[in-house]
């Protein structure tokens, strides 16, 4: 079990499951918009990024349970900057629609996903600076 | 709260890194805890007592005013 742990918090793990993760996410972006399938088959390609991001956040929790108590405590106050951030993002997309149509080729949840690891290193990156 | 780590660490001559390879937190926790912009946990700051062969209170020293 430790070995398991070991492996699955290790750095290179953490890198390659997070490449895996991007790369299949890009892949099955790319054949669903491009690509004409039958429904079914588009089902299990969009739901096929599940499988390595179950890896990713595997190797995360491992990662976490490795951290020293305030390295801990930083990536805690990111995301009690970047979980806040997300709420704001998706009020305010919320109600910006019911004013403006937003075209989903721009504002779907394909697209506004991205925003949330981008609060969350804004997060690591603020809470660093008070450490340093 | 003050502390008096990075004196102690200095009179042992270790470096940042060494310290927290001794106390197996990484060494921007170190350097935290001596610019005081951290304060260990109580579990922690036992650990550097410890490590050093002193009483917490010898060690850090709560500042009332702050």
């Amino acid at each position: 079990m430790n070995t398991i742990l070991q492996l699955l918090s290790s750095k290179w793990m953490g890198i390659i499951s997070t490449l895996t993760w991007i790369l299949a996410y890009f892949i099955a972006r790319g054949i669903l918009e491009n690509d004409q399938l039958s429904e079914g088959l588009r089902l299990v390609v969009a739901l096929v990024p599940i499988i390595p991001f179950a890896l990713f956040l595997m190797s995360v929790l491992a990662g976490i349970r490795e951290l020293d108590e305030l390295q801990r405590r930083v990536h805690l106050e990111a995301l009690a900057i970047a979980f806040p951030l997300t709420m704001l993002l998706l009020m305010s997309l919320g109600l910006v629609e019911l004013v403006i149509p937003l075209s989903p080729d721009d504002w779907s949840y394909r697209h506004v996903w991205q925003f949330l690891p981008v609060f969350y290193f804004l997060g690591l990156a603020f809470t660093w600076r008070r450490y340093q | 709260m003050k502390n008096r780590l990075k004196v102690l660490r200095a009179e042992r001559d270790w470096s940042q890194a060494e310290l927290a390879d001794r106390l197996n937190v990484s060494r921007q926790t170190i350097n935290a805890i001596e610019t005081e912009k951290y304060d260990p946990s109580l579990p922690l700051a036992f650990k550097i007592a410890d490590l050093f062969g002193k009483k917490i209170e010898e060690i850090f020293i709560a500042d009332h005013g702050k």
